[in-house]
């Protein structure tokens, strides 16, 4: 009597698995439109919110969201609404593995935006298997050129310039504005110094000492005044000094030459990662030091209120993003947000990851930004801005154009010239929602 | 610890001419001298009435059969993991108590999952292979003898499915690939990789302890007989010693721990905290970096938090978990060079930059930056290797290697973070078989690999902000670490996959693991092979 119970039940179970039939090793590389429905889309980020990262960082997600929930106010994309979840990783590596694939098995996001750090989202990718899953990976905030590798991270696009790039720019920089003095560099011991290191020297430029690689993490106050005391007494002159790390270690460095009173000493040239003035005045770098030092960037200064792109994300911002200062940091999570409507909508209606990741690398170009220097997606490029503007603060933190003429640089991650470029910004969409198709 | 058990071993078995009579499905065995007691099994506060028969089969080795008196049709054959061949004295974390060889049947992981698979009907089988240590092919013997005897004994078995742990999961997927027509579907749990693969591993870090901290550690060639032997549980002492010397110093200064007063490594090389130096050596060995109490991803609540995260954590999991590895290494490449006649372990031509070069950037903060570990692998590129005895060596791997070949619906379970026994294991034997589907070779939809994760943070801290060791070991750590209800999902899977033919549906799968947040399964996630593979 069991075992005839057991029968049925076994041949019940067998056409029920048979009538099911989907194996799950048999299943297509996931379906092309994980969320997306009719009327909605869901986007993912993983990157700092807490932590010390996330006291510099952790401002871009809710800005990419209020830039979203205003699109959303109008109308969405194609009728959807964006929603974006946004994931912890405290700019950890670890962490960022697990939030990322968390991101894409439990959240079932559609694509992932602005991911931030090169050790964190190196990390993620590959545990992710954001290749395998063919993830768009849209504008992750990292200059490592290793992101270039489109082999490797085939559905990845940067939305930086790489920082053997910014090093090429900085070197010709220092050629022209700064002949015969002498040059140092303090840069971070990982990927983003030696991508600096290596830009540096395939451009040709020679410091006067070999680069000061330091660990994150371990640039102390104490080590700080070691180094410049070392470099002043080194050299006479206004020595140059590249300043490649994080934006709290440039403020460590240059507390330490108000300490010892080098600030005058060197002139200082700081990376666009680490050159953010309302963080150094922040971390209690003085105005006074801030005041003058070169530095080099691809967007507008968030300060400048005739940038019609600054302008409309400031207004955005007060409505959608209530209670948080509008900066650098905002002004970058928001020309994300917009690169990423118009790439949704270049997309087009049937949307799909292998469509979106077609439509930037075919319009992605064209695409309107904030971003002062041009956009260089395409089917064999992954790199989103493809140079620099040279800025030199002021002692209210405004960046301006050095020398007083706003001069755009262009080049490449390899061997390929720094150019002078005659690029012009596409003009602000109307009211800063994209038309673009 | 459990699946740690290397034993003793050498004793030689003529299972030649058994493996060459069981070139058909269902041989006749050997021998079956079992004696049978009716008894009952406490599945919760079901009981649970089943006939426990107990024998010895044609290699001298133990089997157990449990037969329910409500028997579904379905015998699971349980292969265990690796046991110690070797008797050992009190050696503390090794072996607090002593242990002898341990040749007693196992049927299931546990004892309580035995019980629930009672009561659900299973009946169960397995062996205590009478040769211990890295006993592939006698696992394989044992597991197919002890099916043969059930099946000739109770004929009412329907359906087979082979399972087993660690080197047992190998030992199932060796006998499912080589003998399928005995088997309806096979459950490898923690699968081991191949006997080099895993050697590697563990010696790699042993290498590397020995290179950097204490050059007293033997590591390979032990001498033969007792000297060997004795040199043996000298190098466990020596190991164990440099270990506690490195916890100690990271516990006192973690920050800038100091390296053990053993090492002879330059002085330039000791300015580097300890710590980021036994990171390196996990990440060139691939042993995780998240263990029991370390995540990667925590830190105590105030200013050291990211820090502590980003920089402690993955190297306290490595040594965490390494601390395991070290000792594995040690027994492991004894019993292997006893057993292969010379020295297994190679790392003569092994380019450890290349193996690291995208864990340098990953990790670069916690390796006290990329040149500092560019150095310590440059003074380790300048060090003397070891050369393995290529006869040794063909010895090993002339034993069954998986081929990747499934044709009985094979589901495997794997732990992300298992220091012994790599997720790469399983993802080995994914990317094999899809190989051998890409060539025609197997079927496809035969394998599903279902992961075990740890929580997304874990490690706790006390209120003054040090780490807590968890009371419970953290699920999706360790090895073979899987909570009971994990395996008795997995295990009904694959019993239901036996009774079809066919791997459960997906949303079967769902359902059966959705009380288990811990478990996931995503076709495309692909942890990394291990380093031997890469």
């Amino acid at each position: 009597m069991i075992r005839n119970k057991s029968m049925k039940r076994a041949t019940l179970a067998s056409a029920i698995v048979a009538t099911s039939a989907m194996v799950l090793s048999i299943v297509p590389a996931q379906a092309n439109s994980t969320g997306v429905t009719a009327t909605s889309i869901k986007l993912g980020v993983s990157t700092p919110l807490t932590g010390s990262a996330g006291l510099v960082y952790g401002k871009v997600p809710g800005a990419m969201r209020a830039y979203f929930d205003y699109i959303n106010a109008n109308g969405g994309v194609n009728g959807r609404k964006i929603s974006l979840v946004i994931r912890d990783d405290k700019y950890l590596p670890t962490l960022a593995a697990t939030q990322t694939t968390n991101l894409i098995l439990k959240d079932k996001v559609f694509a992932l935006v602005g991911a931030l750090g090169t050790a964190t989202h190196s990390k993620a990718y590959t545990a992710a298997a954001l290749a395998k899953n063919n993830v768009p990976d849209l504008f992750i905030n990292t200059g490592f050129s290793g992101f270039t590798n489109k082999a490797k991270y085939p559905t990845t696009f940067m939305v930086l310039p790489t920082y053997a790039m910014e090093a090429k720019v900085m070197a010709k920089v220092i050629k022209d504005n700064f002949p015969g003095q002498a040059t140092f560099m303090l840069a971070q011991d990982d990927e983003f110094g030696s991508d600096g290191v290596a830009g540096f020297t395939t451009a040709g430029h020679k410091f006067s000492a070999t680069p000061t690689l330091y660990p994150q993490g371990t640039m102390t106050a104490a080590r700080a005044e070691g180094a410049l005391s070392a470099l002043a007494a080194a050299a006479p002159g206004k020595p140059v000094l590249v300043l490649f790390g994080t934006t709290d270690v440039t403020a460590t460095i240059l507390k330490a030459a108000e300490k010892l009173e080098l600030t005058k000493k060197f002139t200082f040239l700081a990376g666009s990662v680490g050159a953010d003035a309302n963080t150094l005045l922040a971390l209690g770098v003085k105005s006074t030091t801030i005041d003058g030092i070169v530095s080099a960037s691809f967007m507008p200064d968030a300060k400048d209120l005739t940038d019609p792109y600054v302008k409309q994300f400031i207004d955005i911002n007060t409505k959608y993003n209530k209670g948080v200062t509008f900066d650098n940091y905002v002004l970058a999570g928001m020309n994300s947000a917009m690169l990423t409507v118009q790439a949704l909508r270049a997309a087009g209606k049937n949307l799909t990851r292998a469509g979106l990741i077609s439509a930037i690398e075919a319009k992605g170009s064209k695409f309107a930004s904030a971003g002062l220097v041009p956009l260089g997606w395409s089917a064999t490029s992954r790199v989103g801005y493809n140079g620099y503007w040279v800025s030199q603060l002021n002692a209210k933190g405004e960046g301006k154009p050095y020398g007083g003429k706003l001069v755009i640089y262009t080049t490449d991650s390899g061997a390929g010239a720094v150019e002078i470029s005659n690029f012009t910004r596409p003009t602000m969409p109307r009211n800063g929602i994209p038309t673009n198709s | 610890m459990k699946n740690l058990k290397l034993t003793k071993g050498l004793i030689t078995l003529s299972s030649a001419a058994l493996v060459a009579a069981l070139t058909v499905a269902l041989p006749a065995t050997a021998q079956a001298a079992d004696t049978c007691v009716k008894t009952t099994v406490l599945s919760g506060t079901k009981s649970v009435s089943v006939e426990k028969c107990n024998g010895t089969d044609g290699n001298n080795s133990k089997y157990e059969i449990m037969m329910p008196a409500k028997f579904n049709g379905t015998l699971m054959v349980y292969s265990h993991g690796i046991r110690y061949n070797v008797n050992l004295p009190a050696i503390p974390v090794v072996a607090p108590k002593g242990s002898l060889v341990n040749y007693a049947p196992e049927v299931a992981p546990s004892t309580e999952v035995a019980a629930a698979l009672l009561a659900q009907g299973f009946a169960l089988a397995g062996s205590g292979v009478q040769t211990q240590g890295w006993n592939l092919t006698e696992g394989v013997d044992a597991a197919l003898q002890v099916l043969t005897i059930a099946r000739d004994k109770y004929s009412k078995i329907s359906r087979v499915v082979t399972w087993g742990n660690s080197l047992g999961g190998l030992t199932s997927q060796a006998l499912a690939e080589q003998y399928s027509g005995a088997v309806d579907a096979a459950l490898p749990l923690c699968i081991a990789d191949s006997a080099q693969a895993e050697i590697t591993m563990a010696g790699d870090f042993l290498w590397g302890m020995k290179t950097l901290f204490n050059p007293a550690i033997k590591g390979t060639n032990y001498s033969a007989g007792q000297a060997g032997y004795v040199e043996m549980l000298t190098d466990l002492g020596t190991v164990l010693t440099t270990l506690q010397s490195l916890q100690a110093a990271i516990a006192a200064n973690p920050t800038a721990p100091a390296w053990p007063a053993t090492s002879t490594a330059p002085a330039a090389l000791k300015a580097l905290p300890v710590r980021s130096v036994v990171l390196l050596l996990g990440l060139m060995a691939g042993i995780p970096t998240q263990s029991n109490t370390y995540d990667a991803s925590s830190g105590p609540a105030g200013a050291s938090e990211t820090t502590f995260g980003l920089v402690l954590s993955p190297a306290l999991a490595v040594l965490e978990n390494g601390a395991e590895a070290a000792i594995l290494a040690v027994i492991a490449n004894y019993d292997m060079e006893v057993r292969y006649g010379g020295v297994v372990f190679d790392n003569s031509t092994t380019n450890y930059v290349s193996r690291v070069s995208e864990e340098l950037d990953q990790y670069a903060a916690a390796l006290t930056g990329r040149n500092s570990a560019l150095a310590v692998l440059g003074y380790l590129g300048l060090m003397p290797r070891v050369k393995a005895n290529p006869e040794a060596v063909a010895k090993m791997n002339s034993v069954y290697q998986l081929q990747g070949k499934i044709d009985v619906p094979t589901i495997t379970l794997a732990t992300t973070a298992d220091n012994i026994t790599p997720a790469g294991a399983a993802q080995y034997l994914k990317n094999q078989y899809e190989a051998s589907v890409a060539n025609g070779v197997s079927k496809s939809g035969k394998l599903l690999t279902v992961w075990n994760k740890p929580d997304d943070a874990y490690t706790e801290f006390s209120s003054a902000g040090a780490p807590v060791a968890p009371v419970v070991k953290t699920n999706g750590t360790g090895h073979c670490n899987y909570t009971t209800s994990q395996i008795l999902a997995v295990a009904t899977l694959a019993a239901s996959a036996a009774k079809t033919g066919r791997l459960p549906s997906s949303s079967a799968v769902n359902a059966a693991i959705k009380n288990e947040p811990n478990l996931f399964v995503d076709p495309n996630f692909a942890p990394p092979l291990l380093k031997f593979r890469q």
